[in-house]
C-alpha cells in the first residue's frame, strides 16, 4: 500500500491505473513461468491450475498441458489441479530464481466428485468436500448425449431433487422443473436461472392462443414455451442445481423455488480448437391409440346428429364408416442439431465462440421449431490484479405451432371432440371442406392446412464480469447481467367455408362475415439487469483455521411490455389483423419492478475437515407493501469431514472406506417477485363496452401490505465412498417450510371479491433423496458405471385458513387446495362402491355417483336406498380423487465402455401419481373412444357413458410410469486423419414408456408451466419418441 | 491488526450497501389500472365504474344475464340441453340432487350479482358527494338498476339472500331481497326526482338504458313479488309503455346467449313449440310469439331454435317488456279480485299483435272471455311464461303460481359451495 502511494500513477486518468497494477508487478516480481502437464491414467485432463491463495491460474488443454505465467514472489506455494470427476490434487512448488518450473500432476477419479469446484454465487467457488449443503452438478457430456432438444430436456434425470417435466410434445413444448416440491403457489415455482451471473428470464409469455376465447377465459395455467428453449445445451459446460438450502442468502430474495446456475464453455490456452458436431433426427408418435371401430351410430346420419352417445334415449342406429383421424394429424418429424466452435487462447486473452442451428419438426404436421445461436466468451487478463470476461449470446428462434392444449382447437383435440365416422378431407364441389357434424365444430384439416400460428424470440444475453484483487486476501468482483428479448406471435384462422361455433372463431351456420375468421399478433418485450458486486477476504487466523469473508450488493430491474391486436371477421387473403371487421379489444400491459439486497456471509474452516458458514441478507422488493421492503434472511451450515481426521486415516476401515462426510444447513429465503408488479393493488381495469369504457373492478381483492413469502429449509446430508471412491453414496433429508404463504384464496362471493391475495398459512415440503454412484467393473478396456437417484418428496398445506379451495378450470379438473393436503389434488365426485370397493351398479349395470352426507370436505356419510342404491335425495359427495404429486421419482443410469464403443442408457420412473384424463372421457362421450365402442357394440348397456359422464373420478387416470428416457450408442473414433477427435453416436430419447395409463403419454400437462395446474391431459400433442445420429469432430 | 481494520472497513461498506438497499427500490406507478381511489373521486371515473356494473351483468357465458337465463330455462323446461358435456347445465336439466353448490353457473350467478351490489353501493355512496348533483343523479339511479337487478335476481333463485355484502354476511328471507331492492330503487326515484338525470350524463354510458321507467318497471316486478299489489299497480302505470329500455350489444361485445348457445347450437335450445308449457297452458298454435321466439331448422336437429332476443349477435336485450308490465296490473288486480280491470289487462296482452309492441312481441290472438279468478291467474301465467320466455323470470312465477313441482326441476338453488366454505351464516340447502 505505501508503495502505491510513492508511485508517479496516482492520480492520473482512472483509464490507467489498470495499466499501472500491471506496470507494478513487472517491477516487484519478475513473471515465473509454470508448466507441465494434468494427467489420468496416463490419459490428459483439461483440469485447471490455481496458485493456492492468490488468484493466478489458469487450465490446461485438451491434452492435459497447462503454462501459467504469474509475478511470483521467490518463496513456497501450493498449486491446486481441479476437475470435474477427478480428486483435485495440490503439488507443491519453490519459487527461486529461476524463470521456468515444471510441475505435472496426476488426478484420481472421484465418484461424489468432492473436491469438484463448484460456484454456489460465490465468486472464488468452493469445492463440494466443504458444502454444508447438497448441490447438484451436471457435466457438459451428460447433457447431450440423449437427443435433448433443449437444456431442461438434457437435465431430466440428471440431478436428485429435481423433478423435470415435459409439459408439451410440442417443438418447442413447455418444460417445468421442481425443486424439492411445490414451494409456492401463487407464482411461478419455477428455479431461478442464472447463466455466467446472468440472472435470465424463463417466463412463459403467451403471444400465441392470445384469446380468451381459446379456453372460454377459465383459468388455464400457463401454456406455451418457456424460455430456456433459448439455451443451447452445447454450449453448456455445466450446470449446477441448489435444490434447497444452499440456494438461500446468496440468492436468499429469489430462491424460494430453487436455482439452476449454468456455466458456459469458456477458452482456454493453447492452440485453437475447433469442434463440429452434426445430427439428424426423426420423432415419431410414441403411442397410436386404439379408437371406435363398431360399424354403427345411436341416431341418425352424422352430419345432423354427431353426437351420439350422450343421448341414451337414440337407440336406432345407422351404419358408419369408421376413421383413424390420428394418421392425419401426425407425421414424422425431421430434425438436424448442427454447431461448431472454436476455443483458445494466448497468454492473457482466452475466447470461446460458438454458433449454431437447430431445427426440427414437430410430430403434428406442419409444426416446427428453429433455433440459430451464437456465443462469445471472452476473458481478459488486463493485470496481474484486473481480470475482465465478457459473454454475448444471441439467440434468434422461429416456430410454426397450432393452437395448443386447453382449447377444442388443438390438432389433438379437434379429434378428439368429434365422433370418428366424418369423412374430414371430404370437400365439396368448391373445393370447400365440410363440417363435422351440426355442432360448429372444427375440422381437424382446417387446424392442419389452414390454420398458421407461429412465434419468434430474439434474445440477447450478455454478461460483463471484473475481478480486481486489491491486495493478495482481498478480492472484488463485480458482475453486470443484461437479458434481453423480444417476442412476437402471430396467429392467422381463415374464415370457415363450413358452420364454425362463434367460440372457435367461426362464423357460426350462416358463416357471419363479421364474426368468421381470427388474426392476432403480440409481442412481449422483456428487458432484466441485473448488477452484483462481491467482495471476499480470505484469511488463514492460524495454519490450521482459515477464513472467508464475503460481502455482497446485488440490484436487480426487470421491464415488461406485452402487445397483443387481434381482430375476427377476416377479409380474404389477408392474414393481419388489418384484415378484420371486427376488432377485438387488445392488450397493452406494462411492467417494472425491482429488487436490491446485500448480503454477508462468513465461512470459517478448520483443517480443511470442519466447515462452518452463516449468512445473513437483506432485501428488499417494489411489487410488495411498503413497509415490507427490509426481509432479512440467515443462512447457517456447517459440515464435518470425518474421514479428514488423523484416527480415520490410522483406523482399519480407512482401507476400503475412503469418505465419511456429515453436513446440516438451515437457510432462509424469500419470493420477492411471488406476486405481479402491481397485484398488491385494488385496481380498475379499463374495457371497451358498447362504445364507451367501462372500469371494473378485479375479482381479486388485494392487500396493499402484503409481504413475500419466507421460506425456512432444514437439510441434513451425509456423502461417504468406498472401493477407493467405486461406490458413492450421498443422502439428503429436508424439511421445508413457507411461511406467510401467498395465496390467491378464495372468499365468499358475498364480499364482492372471488378471491383475495394475502399472506395466508403455509406450505410444507419433506423429503428426502439419495444418490448412489458405482463403478462396478474398470479396466483397461471395459467400464461400468451406474448412478441410481431417488427423490421422495411430501407436500402440504397448513393453516391455510381454509378447508377447501377448489378452482374451475377449462379441462373440468377440480384443482383443490385442501388443509393439510398436497397441493392441486383433483378433488371431486366418485363412484359409489361397497364394502369390498366393488363399484355399485344400479339396475341397468351402470355405475352410480356415491351420494350422502358431506361432513366435511374429506368426510362424509354414504347413504343408501332399500335397494342398496347411493340415496336419490343425498348431496353427490366428494373427495380427494387424485393427485398430481408423485409418491416418487428415480432414475437408474448405466453406461459401459469397451474400448473406443459407449452404452448409456437412463430409465426416469415417476411413480404413484395421477393424471386427469379429460380427453379419455371425451372420446367417450364423442363416441370415438373404446368404450363408446363397447357401448355401440351392445358390450355395455346403452346409457353407460351417459350415466358416468358426470362421476369425475372417471377422469383419473394412472399416471405412474417408467421410460427409457435415453440411449445412446457411441464409439469414439479418437484421433484420425485431420481429426484430431472422431465421434459418432446413435441416441434415442423416450422410446419406451412402461405405463397403465389411458391416453398418449401421462407425463403431460394441457396447463402448461403452472404451479397449481399439473397432471392435466385435455388436447397437448404427446411427447415424441425421438432416434437421433450424430457425429462430433474436433480439428 | 490489520486483519480487524480490514474487518471494520468490510462492515462499514457493508452497513452502507444496506441502507442504500432501500433507497434503490422505487414504487413504480402501474400505467395500466386505475386504482379504487382514483376511480371513486372522479365523476369519469364513476361512469366507468357504473359502465362496468353493466358489463359484469352482460358480458359473456359468466354473466348474470346468461347464467340467469340458461339455469332458469333449463330448470322451468324452456330449454333443453343439447350436449351432456356441458357438466352445469346437465346438472340444471336433470334438476334434483343433481343441482350441487359446486355448479358453476349459479356459482357465477352468485358471485356476479354480489360483485355488482358490492361496486354499485360504493358508486352510490361516492356520488352523493359530487358537486353535480344532476350528474350524480345519473350515476345513482343507473348503478342503481343493476343494483335492485342483481338482489331480485338471487332473490328469485334463491330461499335466503345475503343481507348486505362484506365478510361473514347474515342471510335474510328472499322476499324481504326483494324489498331491499325496492328500497334501492325507492333511493334513486328520489335522488332522480330532487335532480333530473344530466344529458351529460346519458352520453356517457351506453345507449339503451331508459333510466326512470326501468326503476318503475322494477319497482312494479318486485311489488308485484312481495304481493304489495297497489304499489304494483301504481308503478306500473307510470311506465311509458311507448318506450323500449334495453342492454345494448355490438359487434365487439356481443349478445352472450347468441354467442354461447345460438351460435354454437352446443349448448341449449328452446324446447318445442309449447315453450315447456303443459298440456292446456301451451301457447295456441297460432300465437304469434312462438315464431318471434323461435325459429325453425328443419334439417340440423333440433328443430326449434333460438330467436327473440338472442337471434343475432347485436339482439339487444330488453330490461324488461311492455307486456310483463301489462300483465303484473293484470295481475295485481286479479289477486285483488278485480276480475274486470284483470280481464282487460290481460287481453290487452292477449290481442296484441306485433305490430304493436315496441319490441314486436305479440301474440295476436282473440281476446278472453267469462274467466273465474283462478282461471284467470292461470291464464296469467300462461301468457307470463309465453310473453316473457327466456327472460328468467319463470321459475319465480311457478312458484307464485302454485305450478305442480312435478313442472319444474328445482324450485331453489343450492347455495354455492364458495359461500358456504367461507361464510358461516350460510343457510342450510333446500331439499328441492
Amino acid at each position: 500500500m505505501k508503495k502505491m502511494k510513492r508511485t508517479p500513477f496516482v492520480g492520473r486518468r482512472k483509464l490507467l491505473l489498470a495499466l499501472a497494477f500491471q506496470l507494478f508487478a513487472v517491477v516487484l516480481f519478475a513473471q515465473v513461468r509454470i508448466s507441465g502437464r494434468i494427467t489420468s491414467k496416463g490419459t490428459g485432463v483439461p483440469a485447471t491450475v490455481l496458485v493456492r491463495n492468490t488468484t493466478f491460474g489458469t487450465g490446461a488443454d485438451e491434452n492435459g498441458n497447462y503454462v501459467l505465467s504469474a509475478p511470483l514472489k521467490p518463496g513456497s506455494y501450493t498449486l491446486v489441479f481441479s476437475a470435474v470427476g477427478f480428486k483435485s490434487f495440490d503439488a507443491n512448488v519453490t519459487i527461486g530464481s529461476a524463470s521456468t518450473y515444471t510441475v505435472n500432476a496426476d488426478l484420481a477419479a472421484d465418484a461424489l466428485n468432492l473436491d469438484e469446484v463448484v460456484v454456489t454465487g460465490t465468486s472464488q467457488g468452493t469445492t463440494r468436500r466443504q458444502l454444508g449443503s447438497f448441490i447438484g452438478t451436471v457435466r457438459a457430456e451428460d447433457l447431450t448425449q440423449g437427443a435433448p432438444n433443449n437444456v431442461l430436456q438434457a437435465l431430466q434425470g440428471k440431478t436428485p431433487g429435481a423433478q423435470i417435466t415435459q409439459n408439451s410434445g410440442d417443438p418447442a413444448g413447455g418444460m417445468s422443473v421442481r425443486l424439492r416440491g411445490i414451494n409456492t403457489i401463487s407464482s411461478s415455482s419455477e428455479p431461478l436461472y442464472i447463466i455466467d451471473g446472468v440472472i435470465i428470464s424463463n417466463a412463459t409469455n403467451r403471444v400465441t392462443n392470445t384469446s380468451g376465447n381459446y379456453d372460454g377465459n377459465n383459468f388455464v395455467g400457463n401454456i406455451g414455451q418457456n424460455r430456456a428453449v433459448d439455451i443451447n445445451p452445447n454450449d453448456i459446460e455445466r450446470i449446477e442445481v441448489l435444490p434447497g438450502a444452499a440456494a438461500a442468502a446468496i440468492y436468499g430474495s429469489r430462491a424460494n423455488a430453487g436455482v439452476i446456475q449454468i456455466f458456459t464453455k469458456r477458452g482456454s490456452s493453447g492452440a485453437p480448437v475447433v469442434t463440429f458436431s452434426t445430427s439428424v433426427q426423426v420423432n415419431q408418435l410414441r403411442k397410436k391409440l386404439l379408437v371406435n371401430q363398431a360399424p354403427t351410430k345411436f341416431g341418425g346420419s352424422p352430419d345432423v346428429q354427431t353426437q351420439d352417445i350422450l343421448t341414451p334415449a337414440l337407440t336406432n342406429t345407422t351404419p358408419v364408416t369408421r376413421y383413424d383421424y390420428q394418421d392425419y394429424i401426425f407425421q414424422s418429424g425431421i430434425g438436424t442439431d448442427n454447431n461448431v466452435s472454436i476455443t483458445g487462447g494466448r497468454d492473457k486473452t482466452k475466447y470461446y465462440a460458438s454458433a449454431s442451428y437447430f431445427g426440427n419438426e414437430g410430430i403434428v404436421k406442419n409444426t416446427d421449431f428453429k433455433r440459430f445461436g451464437f456465443r462469445l466468451n471472452l476473458d481478459q487478463e488486463l493485470s496481474s490484479k484486473l481480470k475482465f470476461n465478457i459473454g454475448l449470446n444471441y439467440v434468434n428462434s422461429f416456430g410454426n405451432e397450432k393452437p395448443d392444449g386447453q382449447s377444442f382447437f388443438s390438432p389433438t383435440n379437434a379429434v378428439t371432440i368429434i365422433g370418428n365416422f366424418h369423412n374430414i378431407t371430404e370437400r365439396d364441389a368448391l373445393g370447400n371442406l365440410k363440417a363435422v357434424g351440426e355442432r360448429g365444430r372444427v375440422n381437424p384439416v382446417s387446424i392442419i392446412e389452414d390454420f398458421k400460428q407461429s412465434q419468434q424470440t430474439s434474445r440477447i444475453i450478455s454478461n460483463l464480469g471484473l475481478k480486481y484483487s486489491l491486495m493478495k486476501n482481498l478480492s472484488i468482483d463485480y458482475t453486470l447481467g443484461f437479458d434481453n428479448y423480444a417476442q412476437n406471435g402471430t396467429t392467422f384462422i381463415p374464415p370457415f367455408t363450413y358452420n364454425v361455433s362463434d367460440g372457435f372463431f367461426g362464423g357460426g351456420p350462416t358463416l357471419d362475415p363479421t364474426r368468421n375468421g381470427y388474426a392476432s399478433t403480440a409481442t412481449n418485450n422483456f428487458f432484466q439487469v441485473n448488477s452484483d458486486i462481491n467482495a471476499t477476504y480470505t484469511a488463514n487466523i492460524t495454519s490450521d483455521l482459515g477464513s472467508t469473508t464475503q460481502l455482497g450488493y446485488s440490484y436487480q430491474y426487470e421491464r415488461n411490455r406485452y402487445m397483443l391486436l387481434q381482430g375476427r371477421g377476416l377479409a380474404p387473403f389477408v392474414e393481419t389483423v388489418n384484415g378484420a371487421s371486427t376488432i377485438i379489444p387488445g392488450v397493452d400491459d406494462r411492467g417494472e419492478q425491482s429488487i436490491a439486497g446485500a448480503f454477508l456471509q462468513q465461512n470459517f474452516k478448520f483443517r480443511n475437515q470442519l466447515f462452518i458458514t452463516g449468512a445473513v441478507r437483506l432485501d428488499g422488493s417494489s411489487v410488495f407493501g411498503k413497509n415490507q421492503r427490509s426481509q432479512v434472511y440467515t443462512k447457517a451450515s456447517a459440515s464435518y469431514v470425518i474421514s479428514g481426521g488423523d484416527f480415520w486415516k490410522s483406523s482399519s476401515v480407512a482401507g476400503w472406506w475412503d469418505l465419511a462426510k456429515v453436513r446440516v444447513a438451515y437457510g432462509e429465503s424469500g419470493n420477492l417477485t411471488g406476486i405481479g408488479a402491481y397485484e398488491r393493488f385494488n385496481t380498475y381495469t379499463s374495457s371497451s363496452y358498447i362504445g364507451r369504457t367501462g372500469l371494473n373492478s378485479r375479482t381479486t381483492l388485494a392487500n396493499a401490505d402484503v409481504k413475500p413469502e419466507r421460506q425456512q429449509e432444514l437439510e441434513f446430508g451425509a456423502d461417504l465412498s468406498f472401493f477407493r471412491n467405486r461406490l458413492g453414496l450421498t443422502a439428503n433429508v429436508y424439511v421445508k417450510k413457507v411461511k406467510d404463504l401467498l395465496l390467491n384464496r378464495v372468499i365468499a362471493p358475498t364480499t364482492g371479491f372471488n378471491s383475495k391475495l394475502d399472506n395466508f398459512g403455509e406450505l410444507e415440503n419433506r423429503g428426502f433423496e439419495l444418490l448412489l454412484t458405482a463403478v462396478p467393473v474398470t479396466n483397461k478396456d471395459f467400464t461400468w458405471d451406474v448412478t441410481a437417484i431417488f427423490n421422495r418428496n411430501r407436500n402440504k398445506a397448513l393453516r391455510i385458513g381454509q378447508a377447501l379451495t377448489l378452482f374451475s378450470t377449462n379441462a373440468g379438473a377440480p384443482v383443490a387446495i385442501l388443509e393439510g393436503q398436497p397441493i392441486g389434488v383433483f378433488y371431486g365426485t366418485f363412484f359409489a362402491t361397497d364394502g369390498s370397493g366393488n363399484q355399485i351398479k344400479n339396475t341397468s349395470g351402470i355405475p352410480t355417483i356415491e351420494r350422502g352426507v358431506q361432513n366435511g370436505p374429506l368426510a362424509f356419510t354414504p347413504q343408501r336406498d332399500q335397494n342398496g342404491l347411493p340415496l336419490a335425495t343425498g348431496t353427490v359427495l366428494r373427495r380427494i380423487i387424485g393427485d398430481p404429486n408423485p409418491d416418487y421419482t428415480a432414475t437408474l443410469t448405466n453406461e459401459f465402455t469397451y474400448k473406443k464403443l459407449g452404452l448409456r442408457f437412463q430409465l426416469d420412473a415417476v411413480q404413484g401419481v395421477d393424471v386427469f384424463n379429460a380427453d379419455f372421457r371425451t372420446r367417450q362421450g364423442v363416441g370415438n373412444g373404446v368404450v363408446a365402442e363397447q357401448e355401440h357394440r351392445g358390450q355395455l348397456p346403452r346409457g353407460y357413458i351417459s350415466g358416468i359422464y358426470a362421476i369425475e373420478e372417471w377422469r383419473i387416470d394412472d399416471g405412474s410410469f417408467v421410460k427409457l428416457r435415453e440411449i445412446a450408442l457411441t464409439y469414439r473414433v479418437g484421433k484420425w486423419k485431420v481429426f484430431n477427435d472422431l465421434n459418432f453416436s446413435l441416441s434415442g430419447r423416450n422410446l419406451i414408456s412402461w405405463d397403465n395409463y389411458k391416453g398418449y403419454d401421462p407425463e403431460v400437462n394441457a396447463a402448461g408451466q403452472s404451479t397449481i395446474l399439473r397432471g392435466i391431459d385435455f388436447g397437448s400433442v404427446p411427447i415424441p419418441r425421438t432416434f437421433r445420429l450424430g457425429l462430433v469432430a474436433k480439428f | 491488526m490489520k486483519l480487524n481494520k480490514i474487518r471494520s472497513i468490510t462492515y462499514a461498506v457493508g452497513l452502507a450497501a444496506i441502507v442504500s438497499t432501500q433507497g434503490c427500490i422505487k414504487d413504480y406507478v402501474n400505467p395500466n389500472a386505475a386504482t379504487e381511489e382514483q376511480v371513486f373521486s372522479s365523476p369519469r371515473g364513476l361512469t366507468g365504474a357504473t359502465i362496468g356494473l353493466q358489463r359484469v351483468y352482460t358480458a359473456g357465458r359468466g354473466s348474470s344475464l346468461f347464467n340467469m337465463v340458461v339455469a332458469n330455462g333449463l330448470v322451468t323446461r324452456e330449454l333443453i340441453l343439447l350436449n351432456a358435456g356441458n357438466i352445469p347445465e346437465l346438472e340444471l336439466v336433470t334438476g334434483g340432487g343433481a343441482v350441487t353448490g359446486a355448479n358453476s353457473m349459479l356459482t357465477g350467478l352468485w358471485s356476479t350479482s354480489n360483485k355488482i351490489i358490492a361496486d354499485a353501493d360504493k358508486i352510490i355512496g361516492s356520488a352523493q358527494t359530487l358537486a353535480d348533483k344532476n350528474y350524480a343523479s345519473g350515476l345513482i339511479a343507473y348503478s342503481s338498476i343493476f343494483k335492485a337487478l342483481a338482489i331480485g335476481n338471487l332473490s328469485m333463485y334463491w330461499e335466503k339472500v345475503p343481507a348486505s355484502t362484506g365478510n361473514n354476511v347474515t342471510f335474510i328471507d328472499r322476499k324481504d331481497g326483494f324489498r331491499r331492492a325496492i328500497t334501492t330503487i325507492d333511493n334513486a326515484l328520489a335522488v332522480v326526482n330532487a335532480n333530473a338525470v344530466s344529458a351529460a350524463f346519458t352520453t356517457n354510458v351506453p345507449a339503451g338504458v331508459d333510466i326512470v321507467n326501468t326503476l318503475h318497471a322494477l319497482k312494479a316486478r318486485y311489488s308485484l313479488y312481495t304481493d304489495q299489489y297497489a304499489q304494483a299497480l301504481v308503478s306500473a302505470n307510470i311506465v311509458d309503455l311507448t318506450k323500449r329500455s334495453t342492454l345494448n350489444f355490438d359487434a365487439l361485445n356481443i349478445n352472450p346467449i347468441f354467442e354461447s348457445a345460438t351460435a354454437t347450437n352446443n349448448v341449449v335450445q328452446p324446447v318445442d313449440s309449447t315453450l315447456g308449457l303443459p298440456a292446456g297452458l301451451e301457447p295456441s298454435l297460432s300465437d304469434q310469439r312462438v315464431p318471434f321466439y323461435t325459429s325453425i331448422n328443419t334439417t340440423i336437429a333440433p328443430r326449434f331454435r333460438i330467436r327473440g332476443f338472442a337471434g343475432t349477435s347485436t339482439s339487444n336485450w330488453p330490461i324488461y317488456l311492455q307486456g310483463e308490465i301489462t300483465l303484473i296490473k293484470a295481475e295485481a288486480f286479479a289477486r285483488q279480485n278485480d276480475l274486470v280491470n284483470a280481464l282487460i289487462e290481460l287481453n290487452k296482452v292477449v290481442t296484441k299483435t306485433p305490430a304493436q309492441d315496441p319490441f314486436g312481441v305479440g301474440a295476436g290472438l282473440l281476446p278472453l272471455v267469462g274467466l273465474t279468478q283462478p282461471q284467470i291467474l292461470d291464464q296469467i301465467y300462461r301468457h307470463r311464461s309465453i310473453e316473457l320466455f327466456m327472460s328468467g323470470l319463470k321459475l319465480e312465477d311457478m312458484r307464485r303460481f302454485n305450478r305442480p313441482v312435478s313442472e319444474r326441476r328445482r324450485s331453489f338453488f343450492p347455495y354455492p359451495f364458495v359461500e358456504r366454505d367461507n361464510n358461516t351464516n350460510t343457510p342450510p340447502d333446500p331439499a328441492f
